[in-house]
């Protein structure tokens, strides 16, 4: 029964469930903050053609084998909430669990990709397109931390059969960050 | 349960429960994208990398959010509400391109980037030259190099102008820039260790990880002269 749930969190004007509205209006708030740093940081790759040459050391490879292993998240996480509309909250939780685990091999991995860097003398106050490289990444990476723990707290519930709507709520948060991600991609290693 | 049939509900009016996507095809999509976004900037054409890396993400996100996030199903006003954010977003970026893209305008001219950029470029990296060249203002040739201009827009901003170690950017940084006015520091360091922490940052020689390598901006010669620079501070 829902006699303990705060009105807000059941009712509903527009007719969307108040969870999903809010995740999105978290994400439309999210798409001006990651928007102004991307938009910045390309006004100024676009402005500073000598940038070209402190873009040419990041490891292509490195930013491709993370962007795979996102993909590969949200898949897993879009797994979870088919699951969860089943009714089936053990295999949803699986399936987050499987997410999570995208979620630390994409912290090692840029963990190890960052200790190179910064090892060899490419740290955030080397210059502005470092300066820029680590702000982007490391605001994204703080997403994917935060993504994380709270796929955990959600998986917590769904395998014992609870809050299943939330397993389509923290999917959705989830998409967002492998969408940002697919933008980062190209601009941080690819455009050389 | 009964938050299961409340979603279930809800799903009733936000979402079409009747649409089946195939989510493996999707990811399946995505990664052969994926892989061809690698593999186009290969080729080293400039057209097909920017098509490749920039067109593409734009279709993975695109796939993403339509059939991921399911926004392709939910109402109007969500949409609406998001487009806002887009709309804003872009007009933010678009106010300040003209700042930031521009390195002059009718009534102004932004002398240290374009003296920056010059100092950083060198002479011998092509594409840049020819942007910069195609303007008329700066002049990238290598009689242009000079240690001196090229110390204050490099080394300057901690080191500070007077080779005092007191730039305006140095002052927050644990260790201080090396001051070589002071003979202190001059003790035990000839010429070509300065080359080398020109060219291959402190770290490479145990000092600070602070004092990055500047390597790439400079020929071996530039590099003499820099050190050459640098050495004129040195008090007798």
């Amino acid at each position: 029964m829902a006699h303990a749930r705060p009105i807000a969190t059941t009712r509903s004007a527009t007719g969307i469930p108040t969870a999903r509205l809010a995740v999105w209006w978290i994400l439309a708030s999210e798409v001006v903050i990651f928007g102004g740093l991307l938009g910045a940081y390309i006004m100024h790759r676009i402005g500073h053609p000598e940038w070209a040459e402190a873009a040419s050391h990041t490891q292509t490879w490195i930013g491709a084998v993370n962007t795979f292993v996102l993909l590969t998240s949200s898949f897993t996480a879009v797994l979870a909430h088919q699951a969860a509309e089943r009714g089936n909250g053990k295999e949803a939780a699986k399936f987050l669990g499987f997410t999570i685990m995208g979620a630390l091999m994409f912290l090692v991995i840029k963990s190890y990709e960052w200790a190179g860097e910064i090892m060899a003398g490419y740290t955030i106050t080397a210059n502005t397109f470092w300066s820029f490289y680590y702000t982007a990444a490391g605001l994204h990476a703080l997403h994917v931390i935060a993504g994380a723990i709270i796929m955990g707290v959600v998986a917590f519930d769904a395998f014992r059969g609870r809050e299943l709507h939330r397993v389509e709520i923290i999917g959705i948060y989830w998409h967002f960050v492998d969408v940002v991600w697919i933008f980062l991609f190209p601009l941080l290693y690819i455009a050389k | 349960m009964s938050e299961n049939t409340e979603h279930n509900a809800h799903h009733g009016d936000g979402h079409d429960d009747g649409h089946h996507v195939n989510y493996f095809k999707i990811y399946a999509t995505l990664v052969v994208l994926f892989l061809i976004s690698v593999a186009g900037p290969e080729l080293g054409i400039r057209w097909v990398t920017l098509i490749t890396a920039f067109g593409i993400a734009v279709v993975k996100a695109n796939l993403v959010i339509n059939n991921f996030m399911h926004l392709k199903w939910e109402k109007r006003l969500m949409k609406w509400m998001l487009a806002t954010s887009v709309i804003l977003m872009f007009l933010m970026v678009a106010g300040i391109s003209p700042d930031v893209l521009n390195h002059e305008g009718r009534n102004w001219e932004n002398v240290a980037t374009r003296e920056w950029i010059a100092a950083q470029m060198g002479d011998d990296h092509g594409e840049g030259e020819e942007t910069m060249l195609a303007e008329g203002e700066v002049e990238a040739e290598p009689a242009g190099f000079s240690a001196a201009s090229s110390f204050g827009t490099v080394c300057a901003t901690c080191h500070g102008a007077g080779g005092a170690g007191d730039g305006p950017a140095g002052a927050a940084l644990d260790p201080r820039p090396a001051s070589f006015v002071d003979p202190a520091f001059w003790e035990g360091r000839d010429r070509d260790r300065i080359i080398t922490v020109i060219r291959d940052g402190a770290a490479s020689v145990g000092g600070s990880a602070l004092m990055a390598p500047w390597g790439a901006l400079y020929t071996e010669e530039q590099l003499e002269q820099m050190a050459d620079y640098v050495m004129s501070f040195r008090p007798e």
